[in-house]
Parts: C-alpha cells; structure tokens; sequence
C-alpha cells in the first residue's frame, strides 16, 4: 500500500533509513551535485538538476577489489566481495533506468558476482522527475524520464507532501520500519495523476526524428562524413565514458602493498574512447582514430546493447555531453543522422 | 564464487621454441583437466603482475591432465611468464571461447593456413585432426614465418612435412641458404595447391594483415564462405563479456568467438 510523506516528516525518513542503510543521496557539492554517502538528513537535496557521476557507481565502483594475493605463497588468493547494505535515495528516473540496464547486462551469463553481490544489497529510493532537470537531454525523446520497475520506494512532489509508490517487499519493510506514515488516499492519487498528467507539457523533444528508427538509421550512416567531423574534436579523453551510468568497460590491475608481500586486484574503469583501448601487447590498434570510437560509443547504445535487450542503452542523462570539453553532443550527432537521411545522402 | 578466481596452477615444463617464444606445460593444481576445444584460450595469471588471454598450443586429445601454452615475451604478463621456470606456481582462468566448430568439419578436407605465432593456436587444432585423422579426408597445412629461425614447433613441423598423410607447405619471408623452401608471402603457397572446394574446410590464425589476402586466395578457389574460420585475437581483460575490450562491432570476441566464419566476420565491420 503507498503511503504519504509530508515535507517535514523527510528528515525523520532519512533518520530512520540511516539506522538500517549507508544512506547515498544527493549533496551540493561547489555549486553542483554529487551522489554521496550522508552522515545527516539536512545534507540532503531532493531537488537536484543532475549529480556530477551517476548513483550506479556505487554499485560499480571504481577500483573494486577482486581479489587479494600474497607474493610469497602464489597459491594463496583471497576472493573479495563486499555487499554493504546501501540506500540510494532520490535517484531521478533516467538513473533508475540505467540501473536496470547494468543489471541486465551484468546478470547476463557468466555473470558479474560482484556487482550482483552489491546491487542486492542496494536499496533503491526513486525520484520523480516532473519536469526536464537541465538542458541537454533526451530521456524525453527515448521515454527514459519515466521509471516503470527497478525501484524500492519512489516518491513524487505532489506539493506539501511527497507521494511514497511501495514497489518490493524490501520498500514495504522500510515503510513499516519508519512508521507513522499516512496511507495514501483518493486525494493522494488523484494529485499524483494531476501531477504526472502536466509532466507531458513541461517536457520537450531533443531529436527531430522517430527514435524507434534510430538505430536503423546510425547503421546507414555508420561509414558516413559525420564520425570524421566528430572526429576532429574528440579529445580521446574519455570523460563521456566516465559519467556515463550505463558504461561498464574495465581493466583488470594489480597493485602491490608498500610491504611487498601482499596486494589486491582491482577492476579499475576503462573507456573505449582512450586511445589504447583496443590496443595489443605486439602494436596493432584495432580502433585507432577517434572517428571510430565515438561511432563505437554510439553504436554500443544504440545498435549493440539495443540489439541484445531490446531497448536502447542510452537514457539520456545528457552527463556526456554536459562533461564533454570538446563540446560534442549526441544530440547533435542523432539530429544530423536524422538530417542526412531527410537530405537524402 | 566470483568469476574473476584463478585456479591454482603449476608449470611442470618450460621449453624454448625459438629465440622469442617458450613453451610453458601447465597442469591444474586440483588434478582436474581443463576440458577445452581446439582454439580455445586460457587466462594466466601472475599475482602482482596482472593477466592476459593466451591460446592453448595443445590438443584436447593428448595426455589429457596438462596444457599447453607458446607465449611470445612482448608484454607486461608474457614478459613475467618468460621469467619463469618448472614448479612456479601460476594461475589459469577459463577455458574461455566458443573453440572451432570440430564437429562440424567431420569427413571434410582441411586446410590450415598459419602465419607466424598463429601456429600457437592452430597447433591445437592440427595435432586435433592429426590424432583422428581417419575421420578426416585430405589434411592440407600452409605454414609461413618471418626467417627460418622465427618458425615454431619446428620438429613437430618437420614431422608433418615428412608425414605422406600431410600436404605441408612452408615459407618464409626471408631466407638464406641452406633454406631449401618457399620464399615469399604465404599466399604465394596456394598456388601449389588444388582443392576441392566444396568438400574443403578451412582455418586461418596469423598477423591481422594476413586475412584478407589469404581469404581472397580462398574465394578465389571457391570455397564456400561459411566453411572459412577465422581466429581472430583481440585485447582482452575478463574473458567473461564484460570488459569490452575484444569486442567487435555487436559480438564480444571472448564468448562469441575468438573462431568466427568468414560468412559472420564479413558482417562485422570492425572484424577484419
């Protein structure tokens, strides 16, 4: 059964969330967000336009352990896998959608134990978007402003008070954990249709162009002039891969303790935009220009994943194009795909 | 259990086989056979060094309990292996990769085309068909290498070229005397060869460069596309279809391949 929060009932929540949870929320952090873990409720901002990294990440941290290895003795090796119960409050429905998508993929036979040891363990606390939080998005134009599953609890403004959807059993314990809180009612849920109902006029299309085609369309182009004038300002510095919530590519690296005796492995983030990416140990690349990589990227999204799960990989945060120096934009990209087939190329 | 545990391992035999390359035997620390297909790989690894994907030099069909793996020293972890010696303790992941499709080539003629190091893995795959060799019609080897020296397995290659059940070619990009075989590219050799081309399978591993000319060679003799494989190397760091760096436009190299039909790699474009 949902339930109602009102705003200063809130910290309450949070408090509570903290007795059982490492609670990762939204902070302000130097005039911008971040996902990170709080130690007080009053840290918390509920209305955040987008954080810095996406809450993904801590599920899929950087520099994960592996494993542990001892020098002396090669036999001897430790496996890691760290579950620390976490909270992930206030996550926007792109967020959300991403998540679900890492799931799918990681899930994926031979499966990825450490981030599924670390994903169900993780609690996930939604944020309804009623509006675009920024410029440069397209979650509107691949319908990824909504979340439909992936969630614990989610909650929408619906002024006053915030709406709490009851999704898990987990969600449902967490309710009843806190207590005290109001049943939603026929006004409750009447407001919260309102609310939902007006989402549709606040939003608006990024890309000219049916986003069902888009695939099929990126394959007609995939040997056309626009990689190359991509190509041109592509740093190969991987940011986008980076704020990415949906990348997933990683190294695999050892490093050794200051004692000599003992280290650890670790997964450490990669980006298929760097330049050694596909590199091998006797000097071929086999992607060596940034043309190639940034059509990579995109194809990754929008052809490959797509391809495998039946949706696109891209739900359109906008991160990499906000975080990207070089000023290039999928958006821009996707239009121009849309554009040369209308100018008939 | 997390996928990224090595299993303990020994090397029970380290051999040079040229000036570059050695020839590590490992066996399996808990006794148990690593049940791989021709043209499968293993990852090793070294604690404090890190891992890398290596093809097994070995047949399924011999002796069974050990693995063997030809490592060339150009990297971080092939460097440290080179460094190594009989009793060392290493660590093996896999076997990973879907291997070549032997059951397929039952009854058929097969050709073998191996440019350089791409005899490492293929010598799993030629020591497959020469150990059942009555379930196999012709068996057709063309072996090429930078100089003389660079050739590997060179008694087992003497072998062959001495066995009347093998038609094996050899040449070199160079040579001097007393080289007493074929110089020039590898594909000068097909010209000393006749097919019947819809009753012959092929498989191809060597430098990337070498593919499209070899497979032209075998278009032209008109073998059907679907019964060209190839084995094609990549980065790799999982082995699990995770990581992302083998991966080839749609398909990770690590779980849908390393061994592709020309008729798949055609439709990659990032493949050949």
């Amino acid at each position: 059964m949902d339930v109602t929060v009102e705003y200063n009932d809130i910290d309450r929540f949070i408090l509570a969330l903290q007795s059982r949870y490492n609670v990762i929320a939204p902070v302000s952090k130097d005039g911008r967000f971040i996902f990170d873990l709080i130690d007080h409720p009053s840290k918390v901002s509920p209305k955040y336009d987008s954080t810095l990294l996406p809450p993904v990440k801590w599920i899929y941290p950087n520099d994960e352990a592996l494993l542990e290895f001892d020098l002396k003795d090669a036999a001897k090796i430790k496996e890691i896998t760290e579950s620390n119960k976490q909270a992930l409050l206030f996550v926007h429905p792109c967020d959300v959608n991403a998540i679900n998508i890492m799931d799918e993929i990681l899930a994926e036979e031979p499966s990825d134990v450490n981030y599924l040891k670390r994903r169900w363990s993780t609690v996930i606390i939604g944020y309804e978007c009623l509006g675009p939080c920024k410029e440069n998005i397209l979650c509107f134009d691949k319908s990824y402003h909504i979340a439909y599953s992936g969630f614990d609890l989610f909650f929408t403004d619906i002024g006053e008070r915030y709406y709490v959807q009851v999704a898990s059993s987990t969600g449902k314990e967490i309710i009843e954990m806190i207590g005290g809180l109001k049943k939603a009612g026929f006004s409750d849920k009447t407001e919260l249709f309102r609310v939902r109902d007006e989402r549709k006029m606040r939003f608006k299309k990024s890309i000219h162009g049916n986003m069902d085609m888009l695939s099929h369309m990126l394959k007609e182009a995939y040997n056309d002039e626009i990689w190359n004038i991509e190509e041109k300002k592509c740093l190969s510095c991987g940011a986008c891969n980076i704020v990415c919530p949906t990348c997933y590519c990683f190294d695999v690296v050892d490093e050794i303790c200051p004692d000599m005796e003992k280290g650890t492995r670790y997964r450490r983030w990669d980006g298929c935009q760097l330049h050694g990416f596909c590199k091998v140990a006797t000097g071929e690349n086999f992607r060596k220009t940034a043309a190639e990589r940034v059509r990579h990227r995109v194809f990754k999204k929008e052809v490959y994943l797509k391809k495998r799960f039946g949706r696109s990989g891209c739900v359109g945060c906008g991160r990499c194009i906000d975080h990207c120096i070089a000023n290039i934009s999928l958006i821009e990209i996707f239009n121009k795909v849309f554009d040369r087939v209308r100018e008939g190329v | 259990m997390s996928n990224f545990i090595p299993m303990p391992a020994t090397l029970v035999g380290v051999r040079q086989v040229t000036d570059k390359e050695k020839l590590f035997t490992i066996s399996l620390d808990n006794g148990k056979n690593i049940k791989h297909r021709p043209c499968q790989f293993v990852i090793v690894s070294i604690s404090g060094v890190g891992e890398a994907p290596i093809s097994i030099s070995s047949p399924p069909t011999d002796s069974g309990k050990v693995i063997e793996l030809c490592v060339r020293s150009v990297g971080n972890l092939t460097g440290a292996m080179h460094r190594l010696s009989v009793n060392d303790k290493i660590g093996i992941r896999g076997p990973f990769g879907n291997g070549f499709p032997i059951e397929k080539i039952e009854g058929r003629d097969i050709l073998i085309v191996a440019g350089g190091l791409g005899l490492a893995p293929l010598r799993s795959l030629i020591k497959y068909v020469n150990n059942e060799r009555k379930r196999y019609r012709r068996f057709i080897l063309l072996i090429g290498a930078k100089r003389p020296a660079d050739i590997l397995f060179k008694e087992e290659v003497t072998k062959w070229d001495e066995d009347p059940g093998i038609e094996t070619h050899i040449t070199v990009d160079a040579a001097e005397p007393p080289w007493n075989k074929n110089v020039g590219v590898i594909t000068g050799l097909f010209k000393y060869i006749d097919i019947d081309p819809l009753k012959t399978v092929a498989a191809i591993v060597g430098p990337p460069v070498m593919y499209r000319f070899v497979i032209r060679e075998l278009l032209a003799k008109g073998i059907f596309e679907g019964n060209i494989f190839l084995d094609l190397e990549r980065r790799m760091r999982c082995g699990l279809g995770k990581c992302g760096h083998c991966q080839i436009n749609g398909i990770y190299l690590c779980q849908n391949g390393p061994v592709l039909s020309y008729l798949e790699a055609k439709k990659l474009q990032e493949a050949l």
